[in-house]
C-alpha cells in the first residue's frame, strides 16, 4: 500500500495521536492485546481517510469535466455570443406533443398500410397484437387532435401566435426566394436569399402540417366513429375517408422522413440535429446566417428602444 | 440345407401368426354360410333401447363391388368365435388394417391418424358415444373410394352423410349457393369437406381449424382467388385482393379474431348469391349484416360496391381521390427531393471552392 510506504506528515502525526490516546486507555492491559486494539483502530482510521481522499478526487474530476464541457460549448458557439429566443415555451411544447403523436401514429399506422412488409407483423406484435396497436393509434390521434386545438387557440389568443401566423403566410417574396435559392445552389448567383423569421422551407413545413392535420383528423374521425358515420353516410364516404387517410399518411410520412429530416438533421449545417426544439434558442451566428432580416429587425428595434431610453 | 428350409418355414409361420389383420385359423373356420344362416334373413334386426332399429341384414352380396370385396365377415368382425354370439360383438376397428406399413395392403396414409386429433376423434376419446367413427361416415359394408360418386364420402354425397348428425347445418347448406351447385353436379363446388377438411376436422374455435376466424379468408380464397376455377362460373376473383387490402383483411392477417372475415358477412353454411333476397349480402339485408358489428348501419350504407379497388376506375369517386393523392405525393416528393439534391450539389461545389 502506497499509504503505508511513504507516510505523509499529517498521517504520521495522526498515528502518533492515536498511539498516545490508545496507550492511555490500554495501560493496564496485556501488551499483546493492547497492540491488537491499537492496530485495529489504526486500520479503521486509515480506511476512513482513504475513502475521503477517493471521494475528493472524484469530485475534482467531475468539476474538471464540467469546466471542459463549458469551454467546448463556448468554443463551438464562437465565444460569448448572444443567444436569441426563437421559439417560446408554448410553441416548443406544441412541437413535442405533435412529434410524439406523429411517431406513435406512424409506427402503428404504417404496418396497416403495408401489411406484407417484413417488419409490419413485428411492429404490430410489439404492441401485443392489432387490437392493442389500434388503441395506441387512437391515443396518438387524441394527442394530435389536442395539438391542433391547442395550436388554433394559440394562433388566436397568444400575441406570439398571432405574429407568427401572419409571418407564416406565403408572400411573393417566398417564390422569389425559392428561385434565388435554387440559382444559388446551381452557382448562378453568389448570394443566398435573405430570409425573414420564416424561410419558404419552414413555411412549407408549417402548411404541410396544417394540410396533413386537416386531412388526417377529418378522415380519421370517420374511421374512428365508424358506427356513427355508417348511420348517416353511404359506404363510399367511408371508402373515401379510408383512402384519404391511407394516402395522406404516406405523403406526410415521406415529407417528414425525407424533407424535414434532411432540413433539420441530415443537412451538413445541422447534423446530427440541434437542441433548438428543446431550448428554443438560436445563436447570433446562426440567426445572422439563416434569418438575416429577422436579425436586422431585432437590432433595429433594440436601437430604437435604446434611443427612446436615451431621449428620456 | 434341410435345416435352412425348416427355419424359413418357422419364421413364415411365426410372422403369419403374429401379423394382425390376417385371419386366424380358428376364426377362418366360421364360413360365410354360417353367418348368413341368421344375417341372411331380411327381417333380421334388433330394436335398440332408444327405439331405433338396427338392421343386421348382411349377405354375400353386401361387400360385392365395394373396396373390401375380397374380404370375409370375420376379417373385420374378428372377435366373433361362436354362434350364436354369447357377447355383443364389438364395433369394427378399421385401424386393424389401415395403418402405415400394414401387411394387408390396405391403403395407408396419415389421414387416418389425423382423425384421432380431430374434433370427432377427440370426442370419441372423451367417451362421447355419438361421435362418429370411420364407419359412420364411410359406411359399413358397401364402402367405396371417395372418388367414386356412389361413395358416402364423395363430393356429391358427403353433405348428406355429415347431415345425419349435423342436420340443421345440412338444411342450411342444401339451399345455399354451394349446396345447390353440388346438387347440380358441379365438381368444383365445395361440400362440407371442401372447407372443413376430411379427417382433419377441427372445431371452429380451434386455431388448427381451416375455418378458424383468421383462416377463413385463406380457405375461401383457395377457390375464390383462383382465376382458373372462378372464370368457369363468371365469378370475379378480385374480392380476395380487395378484402386483403381492406382494414378487415389487414387486421385479420395480423391475427384479429373479431374483425370481419368472408363468412362474417356472407354467412357460413347459408351463403347465397347477392341477388337472393335471403342472402346476408343482399342490399336489403346489408344494414343488418353490417349492424352485427357496427350498430346503426343505415340502409343508405348498402348503396354502391362493397369490395372496391381504388386502383380501378369502377371504384368511382374513390378512384379519383386515390389518383389525386397519387399525383400529389409523386409531385411533392419529386419537388422536395430535387430541392434536397440541388442543395447537396451546391454545398459540394462550394466546399470544393468552385464558383
Amino acid at each position: 500500500m502506497s499509504v503505508d510506504e511513504k507516510k505523509e506528515p499529517s498521517q504520521e502525526s495522526l498515528e502518533r495521536e492515536i498511539d498516545a490516546a490508545v496507550s492511555g486507555e490500554t495501560a493496564g492491559l496485556d501488551p499483546a492485546r493492547a497492540d491488537e486494539i491499537r492496530e485495529t483502530i489504526r486500520q479503521r482510521v486509515r480506511a476512513e481517510m482513504e475513502r475521503e481522499m477517493r471521494l475528493r478526487t472524484a469530485a475534482d474530476r467531475r468539476a474538471e469535466e464540467r469546466r471542459l464541457r463549458e469551454e467546448r460549448r463556448k468554443e463551438k458557439h464562437h465565444g460569448e455570443e448572444e443567444m436569441f429566443q426563437r421559439f417560446n415555451r408554448n410553441f416548443r411544447f406544441q412541437h413535442i406533443v405533435m412529434f410524439t403523436s406523429v411517431i406513435l401514429l406512424i409506427i402503428t399506422g404504417m404496418p396497416i398500410k403495408f401489411p406484407n412488409f417484413i417488419l409490419s407483423r413485428f411492429v404490430i406484435n410489439l404492441w401485443g397484437g392489432i387490437h392493442n396497436s389500434t388503441i395506441v393509434h387512437r391515443i396518438g390521434a387524441g394527442m394530435l387532435i389536442y395539438f391542433m386545438v391547442h395550436h388554433l387557440l394559440y394562433t388566436i389568443l397568444s400575441r406570439d401566435g398571432r405574429r407568427d401566423f401572419v409571418l407564416l403566410i406565403p408572400t411573393p417574396k417566398d417564390f422569389r426566394d425559392a428561385v434565388q435559392n435554387i440559382r444559388y445552389f446551381l452557382g448562378k448567383v453568389g448570394e443566398k436569399p435573405r430570409f425573414g423569421r420564416f424561410s419558404y422551407i419552414e413555411k412549407f413545413d408549417y402548411w404541410a402540417v396544417y394540410w396533413g392535420c386537416i386531412i388526417m383528423i377529418g378522415s380519421g374521425a370517420f374511421l374512428w366513429g365508424e358506427s356513427i358515420a355508417m348511420k348517416y353516410f353511404p359506404k363510399f364516404v367511408l371508402d373515401i375517408a379510408h383512402e384519404m387517410h391511407s394516402d395522406e399518411a404516406l405523403l406526410a410520412t415521406l415529407a417528414i422522413v425525407i424533407w424535414h429530416f434532411y432540413n433539420v438533421h441530415f443537412n451538413p449545417d445541422r447534423f446530427p440535429g440541434t437542441l433548438m426544439w428543446w431550448h428554443g434558442r438560436i445563436s447570433e451566428h446562426e440567426i445572422k446566417e439563416e434569418h438575416p432580416l429577422e436579425y436586422e429587425e431585432i437590432m433595429a428595434r433594440r436601437a430604437k428602444q435604446a434611443a427612446e431610453v436615451a431621449r428620456q | 440345407m434341410k435345416g435352412t428350409v425348416l427355419y424359413a418355414a418357422m419364421v413364415v409361420a411365426l410372422l403369419g401368426s403374429c401379423a394382425p389383420g390376417l385371419p386366424r385359423r380358428a376364426e377362418a373356420l366360421i364360413s360365410l354360410e354360417k353367418c348368413t344362416l341368421c344375417h341372411g334373413k331380411p327381417e333380421f334386426r334388433k330394436i335398440l333401447v332408444d327405439g331405433k332399429i338396427r338392421d343386421l341384414f348382411a349377405t354375400a352380396d353386401s361387400l360385392k363391388g365395394s373396396v373390401h370385396e375380397m374380404k370375409g365377415c370375420v376379417d373385420c368382425h374378428f372377435d366373433i368365435s361362436e354362434i350364436p354370439h354369447r357377447e355383443r360383438p364389438h364395433r369394427v376397428t378399421c385401424t386393424h388394417c389401415h395403418y402405415k406399413g400394414n401387411a394387408e395392403g390396405a391403403p395407408q396414409s396419415d389421414g387416418y391418424l389425423a382423425y384421432f386429433d380431430s374434433v370427432h376423434g377427440k370426442a370419441i376419446a372423451r367417451g362421447n358415444a355419438k361421435a362418429p367413427l370411420c364407419q359412420d361416415c364411410h359406411g359399413s359394408h358397401f364402402i367405396l373410394k371417395a372418388k367414386n360418386d356412389g361413395s358416402l364420402v364423395s363430393q356429391g354425397k358427403v353433405a348428406e352423410t355429415c347431415g345425419h348428425c349435423h342436420i340443421q347445418i345440412y338444411a342450411q347448406y342444401k339451399t345455399s349457393i354451394h349446396g345447390v351447385a353440388v346438387a347440380r353436379g358441379i365438381k368444383e363446388a365445395p361440400s362440407c369437406t371442401g372447407c372443413h377438411g376430411e379427417h382433419k376436422i377441427y372445431g371452429r374455435m380451434d386455431p388448427k381449424s381451416t375455418v378458424f376466424a383468421t383462416h377463413v379468408a385463406e380457405q375461401c380464397s383457395t377457390c375464390h382467388g383462383s382465376v382458373s376455377i372462378m372464370s368457369k362460373f363468371g365469378i370475379e376473383t378480385e374480392q380476395v385482393e380487395t378484402y386483403k387490402e381492406s382494414f378487415h383483411g389487414v387486421a385479420s392477417q395480423f391475427g384479429s379474431r373479431t374483425v370481419a372475415n368472408c363468412s362474417s358477412c356472407h354467412g357460413t353454411h347459408e351463403i347465397r348469391p347477392e341477388a337472393d333476397p335471403l342472402s346476408s349480402v343482399n342490399p336489403k339485408n346489408v344494414p343488418k349484416t353490417c349492424g352485427k358489428c357496427h350498430p346503426g348501419a343505415n340502409p343508405n350504407f348498402a348503396v354502391g360496391k362493397m369490395h372496391i379497388d381504388a386502383k380501378k376506375k369502377e371504384a368511382g369517386i374513390v378512384y379519383y381521390v386515390a389518383s389525386f393523392f397519387k399525383y400529389l405525393t409523386i409531385g411533392t416528393m419529386l419537388a422536395l427531393i430535387v430541392h434536397i439534391l440541388l442543395d447537396m450539389y451546391g454545398r459540394t461545389k462550394r466546399l470544393r471552392g468552385e464558383k
